[in-house]
């Protein structure tokens, strides 16, 4: 593992392996958007609304994943001072931001006419909420600190601690009355979906998947790059 | 997909919203890493030929 945390190693492979990553996120969009459009039936209460869940959750599932992502980055920072550790994180968190972003916004359009409100403030949505403030929260340290190394310093901090929200999200249905809907996927017992509905779902979610690596993997190269062009410019201001 | 279905609008507007922010997310990551890595290569540039 060590070996890939050299910058010069992993923009080579990042180069080697964004083309199929590309290519793989089209494919996996197209069939997974020709599932949720075309061969998922609707549902027998919800009608043709449900198809708004195949945008729905994956965004949802994603935002968790990326902070989960950002506060391993975090721990493997602390603990082995990877290089690439800090980039992996700081890159992720616009992403994750965007994902959080949709969760909320196809909810709400979900909400209103199933629930028949925007919006309410119970545990589910709230968490959801509280998750994209964090991300804002981190993103906004990486910018308004000028050192790097005490950006790194506090960023990580703020990843870990509030990786706590994480479970609160996850488990918010279960521990609290709530208008959303339990898991119906990632639950003990297996799925409670039909299969019709289940398979563009979990193809939409590795689609979903694939595009933040893929997003991730270019972030993560160019803020190398742009570590570089400090380094350099800071180097030349020496030399005079 | 039933467009004349109740509700139908608000689909659309989901599928939208998801693709206009995934598109705008796309395009600003690309064009992001196509402007660091040009700068950089012109940095690398005039530092080879200071160097001459």
């Amino acid at each position: 593992m060590q070996q890939f945390a050299n910058p010069t190693r992993f923009l080579k492979l990042a180069n080697a392996a964004l083309p199929a990553v590309w290519a793989i996120t089209a494919a996996l969009f197209a069939v997974g958007l020709y599932g949720a459009l075309v061969s998922a039936p609707a549902d027998y209460q919800q009608g043709e609304t449900v198809r708004i869940m195949f945008v729905h959750v994956p965004a949802a599932w994603l935002a968790l994943m990326v902070y989960t992502v950002m506060a391993l980055a975090s721990i493997v920072a602390i603990i082995f001072r990877h290089p690439l550790a800090d980039v992996a994180a700081k890159t992720a968190a616009p992403i994750g931001a965007a994902f959080c972003f949709l969760a909320l916004v196809t909810g709400s359009l979900w909400g209103k006419p199933m629930w028949g409100a925007w919006w309410v403030w119970d545990a589910r949505l709230t968490s959801m909420f509280v998750l994209l403030l964090l991300y804002l929260g981190y993103i906004a340290i990486w910018r308004a600190i000028d050192q790097p190394q005490r950006a790194a310093m506090i960023a990580r901090i703020v990843a870990l601690a509030g990786f706590i929200n994480i479970p609160i999200v996850k488990f918010s249905v279960d521990w609290w009355n709530s208008l959303h809907q339990p898991a119906s996927v990632l639950r003990l017992g297996g799925p409670s979906i039909a299969f019709s509905m289940l398979w563009p779902l979990l193809v939409m979610g590795l689609a979903y998947t694939f595009l933040f690596l893929a997003l991730h993997l270019v972030s993560m190269r160019t803020e190398i790059a742009a570590r570089k062009i400090r380094q350099l410019r800071i180097a030349r201001i020496g030399e005079r | 997909m039933d467009f004349g279905a109740p509700h139908a609008g608000f689909v659309i507007a989901a599928y939208a919203v998801s693709a206009a922010v995934l598109a705008a997310l796309l395009v600003a990551t690309l064009a992001q890493d196509r402007l660091k890595r040009r700068e950089l290569q012109d940095l690398d540039s005039v530092r080879h030929e200071e160097r001459r």
